[in-house]
C-alpha cells in the first residue's frame, strides 16, 4: 500500500472542505486505506452501531436464552414414529386396517394397513428418552435432546409444508424464520452475512425459504450454493462475489482508493445526503467481509479428531459433516441465524427401510458430532439446535413398502439454547397419526423459537401496506412447559 | 420398546356409550341431579378447557361458554348443541378430534372428561339456572355481516368524489412551467422553503432518460441536447423518449411490479407458466401504444369477454384480450396442495387481492376472514368479489394430482381441434413403434427370465459363492449355464452394498440356510413371474384388439407396483438389473429382430421430428360455472354462511351505482365498474402511480393502500387535479408522463438546501427532485448499454421447457442475468428462485403486489461492486472500444469515459486526477497491455461509483 494512503495525491487533490468536521475526522482517518484493516474496523464499529444500519445488533425484548440458532433441515419428512416416537401398538396390530378415519392424504389410492416400524427404539442417557436404531450417535446426546412429539402442520404436500416451515403460512409469501430472527436481534458479525443458508433446497418454495419477502433485502438469507451442488464446487467461492477472480490485492485496493475518492467528491457536492454515506460505507464493510470471510470457511483448518467426530473422512457422512461443521464455525463466528439442510432426502412413499437408514446413515454422526462439538465448546448453552422435517409420515403403509405424510402430529427436536434436555414434550395419538397432547403448532413452535431468542413474536412486526405483520401472523403460543 | 399410554379408543360413539351407561347407573334421577352432576363434572372441564378463549370477554370465535346464555347461542359457526340429535352436536364432534376443527387446540380431553361431556350431551347438556330458550330460532343465530358504516368512514378522503380544483395562486408565477407547479409551490410558500433551483441540463437528460426508459443518454444525445438551445429543447426530448420502444420496456416493467409478473407457479412445485412472455409483452406493448388506461384496465380483468378489434376481429380469435387476462392467471398457486377446494380459493383470493390493489388500491382480502380490521370491507363484500372468480376457470383441471393451469389457444377453435387430433394421432404412432420395439425386447427377456426363474436358487447360491467366498466367476457362471457377462449382474445385484430390506433374509442367511432362504426367493419369484405374463398378456390382446378396430388412445401398457415386491421390480424391471434387456442389445437379437429394430428405432426418429407443433397459446383465465357463492365463516369454507352474490364493496356503492346486471362470471361487469370515469379510485391510484415512480414516492406514499392505514396523501388537490386531468384526457398515460415532466417540480435540482432539509427532511413538500439509486434493471441494461453489448430484441422468451424440474436441478434456476445481454425485462423468471442478483439488488419477490420497491444499501450489495464477472466483462468490453478509437490523448479518452458512463463532462480536477490515476495505475502495474488495462480499471470505478448508480 505504499503511496496510496491518505497522502495519495489524488485524494488529497479530491479532498472538499465541504464537509462537517466531524466526519472530515472521520473520513481522515479511514484514509488509512482500504489495507490498515485494524483503524477500519474499530471506527467501522463505531458506524455500525448507528441506528442506520439495518443489521446492527438490537436489543432482544427479554433476556435471551439463546443468541443464536443453527436448523438442521430434513427435507422430504422423516417418519417421527420410526424414529423418536416409539408407537407399541404398530407392532401389536401390524397388518390390520386403520383404526380411524383417514385425514386427507397426499396419496389418493386407498390406505395401506397399519405398519410396524422396521426399527428397535432403545433408551438413551440418563434420562432414557426413546430414539430408535436410525440414530445410534443422536441417541448417545439424548440428555440434550428436547423431543416435540405433538408438531401440526398445515400442508400435506412438500410445498405448503415446507413454507410453513419456514415462513408461518403455505399459501402466500411471507418473510422467513430467519428473516425476523435478523430483523429483530441484527447481528454482531459485520464480517459475515447474519443469515445463512448452507445448501438450501431449490425446490418446495426454494429462496422463499429462506427470502425475507416483504422485509427489508438486507434481512435474507444468503445462500451458500445450493442442494445440487457438490461441497467442492461450494468452497471456493462459498459466498457469490466474495472472491475477485481478475485483480491482484494491490490492484483492487489501488481502484478502491480512487473508488473511494470519486465517491467522496460526489457526495461533497451534493451536501448531506446519508445514502450516499452509507453507499460509501458499504464498500469498506465489504472489503474487510473479503477479506476475512473466506477464513470462516476454511474447513481444513479443522483437526483431524474433529474432523472424525463428524464424520468429514467418509464419503457417506461427508456433505452433511461439512455442513455441520461449517454451522458450528459459523456459530463461533456469531452468525445469527444457520440452516443446514439434507435434500431431498426423506420422502420415502416407497422403500421406507432401505432410503431411511441411508438417509440417517449420511447425517446420523455429523449431528452427534454437531452436539458434542457444541457443548464442548460451551456453545451448545446459547446455540438453539433445531431438528425438523416438514411433516411425519403416516402409520399405515403405503405402496406396499412405503409411508405417506402426516402433517397431523410429527416430531421435531431441539437441543441447547435454553430447552429442557432429555425431554419429551406432547403425545400423538397410539398409532401417531395426530398430535392430542400439548399440540405445538407449527406457529406455536415459532413462537417459542423466538421466545428462546429473547423475542416476543407478538412484539416482533413490520408494517408493510398497512398492516403490522408478525411471523406468527395472529396466532402461537409460547410452549412454557419445554423451557429449561 | 416403549410403552405409551395404553387407553385408546378411536370409535367415540361406543366409548360414549360405555361412559354413558356407567354414568347413568351412578346418577341419582332429578334435576337436582342434573345440576349436580354439571356442577360437580362439567363445569370444571369448561372452566379448565373452554372458558379461557370462549369467554364473553375474549369471544374467541364469537361464543361465549361462560354462560347459559352464550353457550345456549353458539359461536359464529352455529350452535354447539343439536337439540334434534344431540349425539351429532358440534360439541362432541370438535372435542372428538376427528374433524378439520379440533378442541381444545393444545390438545384432547381425556377419555373421562369426553364422556363426561357426551353424557351431558345425551341428556340435553342441562344448565342449571337457564331460562328456557324463547324461540329455537333465535338460539340458532345466523348472524349476517351487515353493519352500517360510521360517518367517519363515509367521509373517508380516498372514497370522496375526485373533486376539480383549480391550481392555487401563488407570488412566484414565473416558476411555474405547469399548472401542477401552483399546487407544489402554493405548499412550499406556505412553509417560507424555496424551491431548488433547476437542474442541469445533463442531470435532468440524464434523469428524464432513465426515467423514460432505462436507460442513459447516448452520446449523441447529450450533444444535441446542449447543442439545442430553444425553449422546447427538453420538451421534444421527452417526446422522443416516450415514442421510444425503450420507454413500452421501462414503464412496462414497472405495472408488472404491480402485476406480479413471474414465469412460473412459485409455491410448490413450481412449475412454469410456459406462455406468460405474451402478457409481458402485451403489456410492453400496450405501454408503448399508449393504450388508454381505462382499456388496459378492462382487457386485463375480462379481455377474453370484449369484442376483438383489428387483425383478431378478421380471425375471430381475441388473441389481444386473451393474453391480457395473464394479469389473473399468473400468480402464485400451489398446484399439489391436495385440498383441492382449498387451492382454489386460494387462488381465488390471490385474484381479488392482486385486482383490488392493482386498481383500487384496497387490500379487500384483508376480509377473509373477518370484516376487514381497519377499512369499511365487510367479509361479504369480500366473498362477493371472490363468486366473480370463483365462476372463472384458472385451471385446465383442478382435481388432477397436480393441477394443470388453464392454456387457451391463440388460434380459431377448428384449427385448435385439429391440433388435438393430430397430436393423438401422433401419440398412437409412437406407441405402435414402442410395441413393437417391446415385442422384439420381450422375445428375449421372457425366455431369459422364465430359465433364470427355474434355477434362480442356484444362481443366488453360485453368485453368493463368489461375491462373499471368492470363487472365480466364470467357473460359476458355467455351472448354472449362464454366459459370464449375464452372471456378472446377478452377482453385481446381489452382493451387499446399500440397504435393502427385501434382500435382508438372503444376507442374513447362515451358510446352512441359505438353500432354503433361496428356494423362498425363487418360489416367490416364479409366482410373481407368473402372474405378470399373465397381466401383460391380456393387455396384448387388447391392444391388438384395439389396433384392429382402429380405436384411440391405444391402451396402456400395465404397471407394477414395484413396493409389493420390490425384489421381483428390481430384478425384472430396473435397466441395470440382472434381467434387463435394452433396444441397444444388439447382439442378444436374431438377425431378423436386428433388422426389424434397427427399422423400428429409425421409424421412432422419423415420427418425433414430425410432432405437431403446438399453436400460439395464452396463460389465461375464462368464465366457468357460475358458483352461488356464500360467505366462508372464518375464511374456511368447511363454514359457508350467508350468501355473498356478486357485488362490489358496499363502501363505494354510496358513490358510484353497482353494476346492475351480472352475466357470466361477472368479469365484464367488474371490469366496466373499476373502469368507471367517476370510480373515486381507479384513476386517483393510478395517476399515484405515475407520480410515485417519477419522483420515487407517490403523492400518497402507499400506492397499492389507498385505506385507513395507507398514508394520507401529501398533495390531495393535486391528486385530483392529476386523475381529473386523467379521466377527461382519455385515459392517456403518455399525456400524463408530459403534464408532469414539463413542470418546474420536475425539473429542479436534486440538492437540498440546509433549509429544505431542515423545514422539509422527508421531501414530502417537494422541495427538491428525490436523488435515487438505480433499479437493478436500470444498473444492469444501462452497463450493458454502455459496452455496447446491449441486445436490444423485444419480446417472445428465454424461457425453455415445460412443467417443472427435478427437485434440485440446476433448471429449477432462474437464467443468470450476468451471462445474457437481452434486457432484464426479457429475462424469465423461476419464481421460487429467482435469478440472486435481482434479489440482491430488491426486485422484489414477484408474488405479491409491488407498488414502490424497498432501496436498500448494505455490504453484500458492495461485494457485486467489487468482484462480480459481470462489471469486469462490461468494463473490458469498454475500455477495449475506447482504446480502439482515435484519440489525442488521455484527456480526451477521460471525457468519452465520463460522457458514455455517468453522462457529463468531468471537471479540469477530475481529468487531471483520473490522468494520474491512470499513470500511477502503469507505473504500479507494468506488464503486457498495462495502457488497456489501467482504462478497464477506471471503467470500473467510474461504474461503481456513486454518480453512477444514483441519479440525481
Amino acid at each position: 500500500m505504499n503511496g496510496i494512503g491518505g497522502n495519495d495525491p489524488i485524494a488529497s487533490m479530491y479532498k472538499r472542505e465541504a464537509m462537517p468536521v466531524s466526519r472530515r475526522a472521520w473520513l481522515r482517518a479511514a484514509g488509512l486505506g482500504f489495507g490498515s484493516l485494524g483503524l477500519t474496523t474499530l471506527l467501522a464499529t463505531d458506524f455500525f452501531s448507528q441506528t442506520a444500519n439495518p443489521l446492527a445488533p438490537k436489543s432482544a425484548h427479554f433476556a435471551p436464552r439463546a443468541k443464536r440458532v443453527i436448523f438442521l433441515f430434513m427435507h422430504g419428512g422423516p417418519s417421527s414414529i420410526d424414529t423418536f416416537d416409539p408407537k407399541e401398538r404398530l407392532d401389536r396390530d401390524h397388518g390390520k386396517p386403520l383404526p380411524i378415519k383417514r385425514p386427507l392424504a397426499f396419496d389418493r389410492s386407498d390406505p395401506g394397513p397399519l405398519m410396524k416400524s422396521p426399527w428397535t427404539f432403545r433408551r438413551g442417557g440418563k434420562s432414557g428418552l426413546p430414539v430408535s436404531d436410525l440414530f445410534p450417535n443422536v441417541r448417545e446426546c439424548a440428555d440434550d435432546l428436547c423431543v416435540i412429539r405433538s408438531m401440526v402442520g398445515e400442508g400435506v404436500d412438500h410445498g405448503a409444508a415446507l413454507l410453513q416451515t419456514f415462513t408461518g403460512t403455505s399459501t402466500f409469501i411471507r418473510p422467513s424464520l430467519g428473516s425476523w430472527t435478523l430483523y429483530g436481534l441484527g447481528t454482531e458479525n459485520r464480517n459475515l452475512p447474519g443469515f445463512i443458508a448452507i445448501k438450501p433446497s431449490l425446490a418446495h418454495g426454494g429462496a422463499k425459504n429462506w427470502s425475507s419477502a416483504f422485509l427489508p433485502g438486507a434481512y435474507q438469507g444468503t445462500a451458500i450454493g445450493h442442494a445440487g451442488m457438490k461441497v467442492e464446487d461450494i468452497s471456493s467461492e462459498p459466498i457469490e462475489y466474495l472472491v475477485n477472480k481478475r485483480l491482484s490485492g494491490d490492484e483492487q485496493r489501488y481502484e478502491l482508493e480512487m473508488l473511494r475518492n470519486v465517491n467522496r467528491r460526489h457526495e461533497a457536492l451534493r451536501g448531506n445526503d446519508p445514502q450516499l454515506e452509507a453507499r460509501i460505507q458499504a464498500f469498506e464493510l465489504a472489503f474487510r467481509m473479503q477479506t476475512e470471510a473466506p477464513e470462516a470457511f476454511e474447513i481444513d483448518k479443522e483437526s483431524e479428531a474433529t474432523k472424525k467426530l463428524y464424520g468429514l473422512d467418509d464419503p457417506l457422512t461427508r456433505d452433511f459433516a461439512w455442513q455441520c461443521l461449517l454451522a458450528r464455525r459459523l456459530a463461533e463466528r456469531d452468525v445469527r441465524f444457520i440452516q443446514c439442510t439434507h435434500s431431498y432426502k426423506w420422502d420415502q412413499h416407497s422403500e421406507l427401510y432401505n432410503l431411511h437408514t441411508q438417509n440417517a446413515r449420511e447425517v446420523d454422526k455429523p449431528i452427534a458430532g454437531l452436539l458434542k462439538d457444541l457443548k464442548s465448546r460451551g456453545l451448545l448453552q446459547d446455540t438453539l439446535v433445531i431438528w425438523a422435517g416438514e411433516f411425519g409420515r403416516t402409520p399405515v403403509s403405503q405402496g406396499g413398502d412405503g409411508r405417506d405424510h402426516n402433517p397431523y402430529g410429527y416430531t421435531i427436536w431441539m437441543a441447547g439454547g435454553g430447552v429442557k434436555g432429555g425431554f419429551a414434550y406432547g403425545a400423538t395419538d397410539e398409532i401417531g397419526y395426530h398430535a392430542v397432547e400439548d399440540r405445538m403448532h407449527i406457529h406455536d413452535f415459532h413462537a417459542t423459537a423466538l421466545h428462546l431468542l429473547g423475542l416476543d413474536h407478538e412484539r416482533l412486526t413490520y408494517n408493510y401496506n398497512g398492516r403490522n405483520f408478525r411471523l406468527t401472523d395472529v396466532a402461537g403460543v409460547v410452549a412454557r412447559k419445554i423451557l429449561a | 420398546m416403549m410403552t405409551v399410554r395404553s387407553r385408546w379408543i378411536y370409535k367415540l360413539p361406543v366409548l360414549a356409550l360405555f361412559a354413558a351407561l356407567a354414568l347413568l347407573a351412578q346418577r341419582p334421577a332429578g334435576a337436582a341431579a342434573d345440576d349436580e352432576f354439571f356442577e360437580k363434572k362439567v363445569r370444571p372441564i369448561l372452566s379448565a378447557k373452554c372458558q379461557k378463549c370462549h369467554n364473553s370477554q375474549a369471544l374467541v370465535a364469537e361464543l361465549d361458554m361462560s354462560t347459559a346464555e352464550g353457550f345456549a347461542r353458539g359461536g359464529e359457526s352455529g350452535p354447539l348443541i343439536d337439540g334434534e340429535r344431540p349425539m351429532e352436536s358440534r360439541l362432541l364432534k370438535v372435542i372428538g378430534y376427528d374433524g378439520e376443527i379440533k378442541m381444545p387446540p393444545t390438545g384432547k380431553l381425556k377419555d373421562e372428561e369426553i364422556s363426561v361431556l357426551t353424557e351431558w350431551v345425551r341428556m340435553g347438556a342441562p344448565w342449571p339456572g337457564a331460562k328456557p330458550a324463547k324461540d329455537s330460532a333465535e338460539s340458532v343465530a345466523v348472524r349476517k355481516s351487515g353493519r352500517t358504516f360510521s360517518e367517519e368512514e363515509k367521509s373517508f378522503w380516498a372514497f370522496q368524489p375526485v373533486a376539480d380544483p383549480a391550481p392555487p395562486a401563488i407570488r412566484n408565477k414565473n416558476l411555474i412551467k405547469s399548472p401542477i407547479d401552483g399546487f407544489i409551490l402554493a405548499k412550499l410558500e406556505e412553509k417560507g422553503i424555496a424551491p431548488a433551483p433547476p437542474a442541469d441540463r445533463l442531470e435532468l437528460l440524464r434523469r428524464a432518460t432513465f426515467d423514460l426508459t432505462g436507460l442513459p443518454p447516448t452520446e449523441s444525445e447529450i450533444r444535441n441536447f446542449l447543442a439545442d438551445r430553444l425553449p422546447d429543447a427538453f420538451a421534444k426530448v421527452v417526446d422522443r423518449l416516450l415514442a421510444s420502444p425503450r420507454y413500452g420496456e421501462q414503464w412496462g416493467r414497472r405495472w408488472l411490479d404491480v402485476a406480479r409478473y413471474a414465469d412460473s407457479t412459485g409455491n410448490d412445485e413450481d412449475h412454469r407458466y410456459p406462455h406468460a412472455w405474451r402478457y409481458r409483452d402485451w403489456v410492453i406493448a400496450a405501454f408503448n401504444a399508449d393504450l388508454p388506461y381505462d382499456r388496459f384496465i378492462r382487457e386485463q380483468i375480462a379481455g377474453d369477454l370484449l369484442a376483438p378489434e383489428g387483425e383478431d376481429a378478421k380471425l375471430g380469435v381475441n388473441r389481444r384480450g386473451i393474453v391480457a387476462t395473464g394479469f389473473l392467471a399468473l400468480g402464485a398457486k400451489a398446484l399439489a396442495q391436495q385440498d383441492k377446494t382449498r387451492m382454489l380459493y386460494d387462488v381465488y383470493d390471490e385474484q381479488v387481492d392482486v385486482t383490488s390493489k392493482a386498481f383500487l388500491g384496497l387490500t379487500v382480502a384483508c376480509a377473509r376472514c373477518h370484516d376487514h380490521k381497519f377499512d369499511p370491507i365487510l367479509t361479504r363484500d369480500y366473498y362477493s368479489m371472490i363468486s366473480i372468480f370463483a365462476s372463472t376457470r384458472s385451471f385446465r383441471d383442478p382435481k388432477e394430482f397436480v393441477s394443470p393451469p388453464l392454456t387457451k389457444p391463440l388460434v380459431p377453435k377448428t384449427e385448435y381441434d385439429s391440433y388435438e387430433k393430430a397430436l393423438r394421432l401422433h401419440n398412437d404412432r409412437l406407441k405402435r413403434v414402442r410395441f413393437a420395439i417391446d415385442e422384439i425386447i420381450d422375445s428375449v427377456k421372457q425366455p431369459e427370465a422364465q430359465t433364470a426363474a427355474a434355477q434362480l436358487a442356484e444362481i443366488m447360491l453360485a453368485a453368493r459363492r463368489v461375491y462373499e467366498d471368492g470363487l472365480e466367476l466364470n467357473d460359476e457362471a458355467h455351472k448354472v449355464k449362464l454366459s459370464p457377462e449375464a452372471f456378472a449382474k446377478w452377482v453385481e445385484y446381489l452382493k451387499p452394498g446399500k440397504p435393502r430390506e427385501h434382500l435382508l433374509e438372503w444376507e442374513r442367511a447362515a451358510t446352512l440356510e441359505r438353500r432354503e432362504v433361496a428356494l423362498g426367493y425363487q418360489e416367490r419369484f416364479v409366482k410373481r413371474l407368473g402372474e405378470w405374463d399373465a397381466k401383460v398378456s391380456a393387455w396384448r390382446r387388447k391392444y391388438e384388439d384395439a389396433v384392429a378396430a382402429n380405436k384411440s388412445p391405444l391402451p396402456d401398457k400395465p404397471s407394477f407396483e414395484a413396493g409389493h415386491d420390490r425384489f421381483f421390480a428390481e430384478v425384472y424391471f430396473n435397466r441395470k438389473g440382472p434381467l434387463a434387456v435394452d433396444e441397444k442389445d444388439e447382439a442378444r437379437f436374431t438377425p431378423d429382430a436386428q433388422a426389424r429394430m434397427k427399422k423400428l428405432i429409425a421409424e421412432r426418429e422419423e415420427i418425433r421430428k414430425q410432432a405437431p407443433p403446438e399453436p400460439d397459446m395464452a396463460c389465461a383465465v375464462e368464465d366457468g360455472e357460475i358458483v352461488e357463492q356464500r360467505v366462508f365463516i372464518r375464511g374456511s369454507y368447511h363454514n359457508p354462511g350467508e350468501p355473498a352474490p356478486k357485488d362490489v364493496p358496499q363502501i363505494l356503492k354510496l358513490g358510484i351505482p353497482a353494476p346492475e346486471n351480472w352475466s357470466g362470471s361477472g368479469r365484464l361487469e367488474l371490469a366496466d365498474w373499476v373502469a368507471r370515469a367517476d370510480n373515486p379510485l381507479t384513476a386517483r391510484v393510478m395517476v399515484n402511480r405515475v407520480w410515485g415512480w417519477h419522483f420515487g414516492e407517490g403523492l400518497v406514499r402507499t400506492p397499492d393502500n389507498f385505506g385507513v392505514m395507507g398514508e394520507r396523501p401529501t398533495h390531495p388537490e393535486l391528486l385530483d387535479y392529476l386523475a381529473r386531468r386523467f379521466v377527461a384526457g382519455g385515459w392517456s398515460i403518455k399525456a400524463l408522463h408530459r403534464t408532469i415532466m414539463l413542470s418546474s417540480a420536475y425539473q429542479m435540482s436534486s440538492r437540498a438546501s440546509d433549509e429544505g432539509m431542515a423545514k422539509d427532511p422527508d421531501n414530502r413538500l417537494l422541495s427538491r427532485f428525490p436523488r435515487r439509486r438505480l433499479t437493478v434493471e436500470e444498473m444492469r441494461d444501462a452497463m450493458l448499454a454502455i459496452d455496447g453489448s446491449l441486445d436490444l430484441t423485444m419480446g417472445g422468451t428465454l424461457q425453455s421447457g415445460t412443467g417443472t424440474d427435478g427437485e434440485n436441478d440446476d433448471k429449477r434456476l432462474s437464467l443468470n442475468p450476468e451471462k445474457i445481454t437481452r434486457r432484464t425485462v426479457y429475462l424469465p423468471l423461476r419464481r421460487a428462485n429467482l435469478p440472486p442478483l435481482l434479489n440482491l439488488f430488491d426486485f422484489g419477490d414477484a408474488t405479491t403486489v409491488n407498488g414502490k420497491r424497498q432501496l436498500t444499501n448494505v455490504a453484500t450489495q458492495a461485494l457485486f461492486w467489487l468482484n462480480s464477472e459481470f462489471l469486469a466483462d462490461r468494463a473490458a468490453n469498454f475500455a477495449r472500444a475506447l482504446c480502439a478509437e482515435p484519440a489525442n490523448d488521455d484527456a480526451g479518452r477521460i471525457e468519452r469515459a465520463y460522457l458514455r458512463i455517468l453522462n457529463r463532462r468531468p471537471a479540469q480536477e477530475e481529468i487531471s486526477g483520473a490522468i494520474k490515476y491512470l499513470a500511477v495505475y502503469r507505473e504500479k502495474f507494468p506488464g503486457a497491455e498495462n495502457e488497456y488495462k489501467s482504462w478497464m480499471s477506471l471503467a470500473r470505478v467510474l461504474m461503481a461509483a456513486n454518480d453512477f448508480i444514483y441519479l440525481d
